[in-house]
């Protein structure tokens, strides 16, 4: 009976659907890419205004914070976890930038704003490990505690600075040099950096014993332990990579606006998990890639100003988070068929 | 009979010394001995629940003895970790416990002992040759795969079985423990993993078949450890008893 089934496989992986799978099975990418470039295609033949660099860099500059939390969050997604504290974090690392740097002092609020950032995401991690609760309720608790002492501290006050130091453009400034050379562009220096971040995260994740070691512990964690992973070692470093790099998006959000509210980053947690899952993470760990989140976050971009631009009389543009619910649930469903052995 | 017998015992390639392992007030394993020589496969038989596994984490690191002594080659050791069993030849084959089904067969095979290549702090894996070694190592066992990219989730249970056993071969393992490699096995896929086990005794390794099903093991093994409700019943070698009887050991139709 066995070989009569193998033979059938065999049979059906020939032709049609199964070759396609296939080929998108074997890259954590080329379905993300896939689809943006089809929704790219479609918005630019029947949206006018949207082939423009105007709308383009808007799209891009729309995901740099996200992007930047994003980043941190598919690393722990891939390991089978989820941070919803990173918002929370986001917000604390704000306040620290903000305020040494109005001090004059930005050295030292850049250090701070990811070291402490780093201690928080170490304090979700170690809860995790250490209770075996998990770390979606971990990190609920966390989200609302670290906001918590974030109004006690600060009176619930906003920080706000009508200085424009020169820093504020290293981090999140307009980027001229492109922006002279295209028309209507307006590209910030924020994208650098995140480029910079997914071309470093996805290098680690595919190309280091730590980032081999993320990947088998998400896929299949008592694997991970017989193959001698240091397991709890792997998790705590990855809720800290995602702390910091919520801290960092707290420097750029403030390097970008000159303010930071007790408020900023609510929910940006979920914005994060839905361009990780759209990028092509799987939902329950082992499989993602840094790049496919980013083009993730790229699509959602994308949904929302073509909506926007396509002004739809009945429809108001609010309506795109349908959209965007739609397409997280259909790449969810695709995620699994192309992921799970069948 | 008892010549042979006693050739199992602190000087055996694994000896685990009267093993107690209690989870609170619940007693898992109560003086349990067990150990396994080179060149053996010792069945480890109990029903389900018996405390085969506790036993087997006790071995691996995954659980510390509440009391009794394991002795690796004669030397009394603990082990801290499965990484620390690992460095002592212990490889674990388990069904689901050894593989990780979404990474390709490459990885899988270095999994926990990637080599890397490096330049200053920078390190990386060094991908290219961590497949070649997997693929001819695997073809010098006879076993061959289509392609070492493919992902273990696609292939099938006794090719899963092989290539954790090739890993363990291949990585220099003196124990392969082995939890149910047969179970859900189509015959032909059977035959296949006992002949790779027979050929890993053949090269002097020491195989311990766990199982709750005697008719997997009666062909291949040399000798048998009946546990139930945490106790051993004792261990028997080859041609001893007849299938039946272990059978009825196993379940408590009968009593020693």
């Amino acid at each position: 009976m066995s070989t009569a089934v193998t033979q059938k496989s065999r049979l059906r992986s020939r032709f049609g659907l199964a070759v396609l799978r296939k080929f998108f099975a074997a890259s954590t990418v080329s379905g993300p890419l896939f689809g943006l470039i089809v929704i790219f295609i479609l918005f630019s033949l029947f949206v006018p205004k949207f082939f423009t660099f105007r709308s383009v860099s808007g799209i891009l500059n729309a995901i740099t914070l996200t992007g930047m939390i994003t980043v941190g969050v598919t690393m722990l997604m891939i390991t089978g976890e989820f941070d919803l504290s990173v918002g929370s974090v986001m917000a604390i690392g704000g306040y620290i930038y903000g305020t040494l740097s109005m001090q004059g002092q930005p050295g030292l609020g850049l250090f701070l704003a990811i070291l402490i950032p780093a201690g928080l995401g170490a304090i979700n991690g170690l809860l995790y490990v250490t209770t075996g609760i998990p770390s979606f309720i971990v990190t609920l608790g966390t989200k609302y505690f670290y906001r918590g002492m974030l109004w006690v501290i600060t009176a619930g006050t906003m920080l706000q600075t009508v200085d424009r130091l020169p820093i504020y453009s290293v981090f999140n400034g307009r980027l001229n040099a492109l922006n002279n050379l295209l028309p209507q562009a307006n590209f910030r220096t924020s994208l650098l950096w995140l480029v910079l971040m997914v071309l470093i995260f996805q290098y680690i994740l595919t190309r280091t014993r730590f980032g081999n070691h993320a990947l088998a512990v998400g896929g299949n964690a008592g694997a991970a332990l017989g193959q001698g992973v240091n397991v709890k070692r792997v998790r705590v470093l990855t809720f800290i990579i995602t702390g910091m790099m919520a801290g960092f998006t707290g420097v750029m959000l403030f390097s970008q606006y000159y303010t930071v509210r007790v408020a900023s980053g609510d929910g940006l947690e979920l914005s994060a998990i839905a361009a990780a899952v759209v990028g092509g993470t799987l939902i329950t760990g082992g499989a993602g890639s840094v790049w496919g989140a980013l083009i993730g976050a790229i699509i959602i971009s994308t949904l929302r100003t073509g909506v926007v631009l396509m002004d739809i009389p009945f429809i108001p543009a609010d309506n795109f988070e349908a959209i965007v619910g739609v397409t997280i649930v259909l790449a969810a469903i695709l995620n699994n068929y192309l992921r799970k052995p069948s | 009979m008892d010549e042979k017998r006693v050739e199992h015992g602190r000087n055996s390639l694994v000896w685990m010394d009267s093993i107690t392992k209690k989870f609170g007030t619940i007693t898992a394993l109560k003086d349990v001995n067990f150990g396994v020589e080179s060149g053996e496969v010792r069945a480890l038989l109990g029903d389900n629940g018996a405390g085969k596994s506790t036993l087997i984490k006790v071995l691996m690191g995954i659980h510390q003895p509440t009391s009794g002594q394991i002795y690796i080659e004669g030397k009394p050791v603990s082990i801290r970790s499965p990484r620390h069993a690992r460095e002592m030849g212990i490889e674990a084959v388990y069904q689901d416990l050894a593989l990780v089904n979404l990474m390709s067969i490459g990885r899988n095979f270095f999994l926990g002992r990637e080599m890397v290549r490096q330049f200053g702090p920078i390190q990386w894996l060094d991908i290219r040759r961590m497949e070649d070694i997997t693929r001819k190592s695997l073809h010098d066992i006879g076993i061959e795969v289509r392609s070492v990219h493919e992902r273990v989730g696609s292939l099938s249970g006794g090719e899963r079985q092989s290539i954790a056993i090739g890993r363990g071969v291949y990585f220099g393992a003196k124990v392969l423990i082995l939890d149910e490699p047969t179970s859900a096995l189509s015959v032909a896929e059977t035959r296949k993993v006992l002949h790779y086990i027979e050929n890993a005794r053949e090269r002097g390794l020491a195989v311990i078949f766990i199982t709750h099903n005697v008719h997997h093991v009666y062909m291949v093994a040399d000798s048998y450890t009946i546990i139930r409700q945490g106790r051993s019943v004792g261990t028997y070698f080859k041609g001893e008893l007849s299938e039946d009887d272990i059978a009825d050991l196993i379940t408590g139709d009968r009593e020693v």
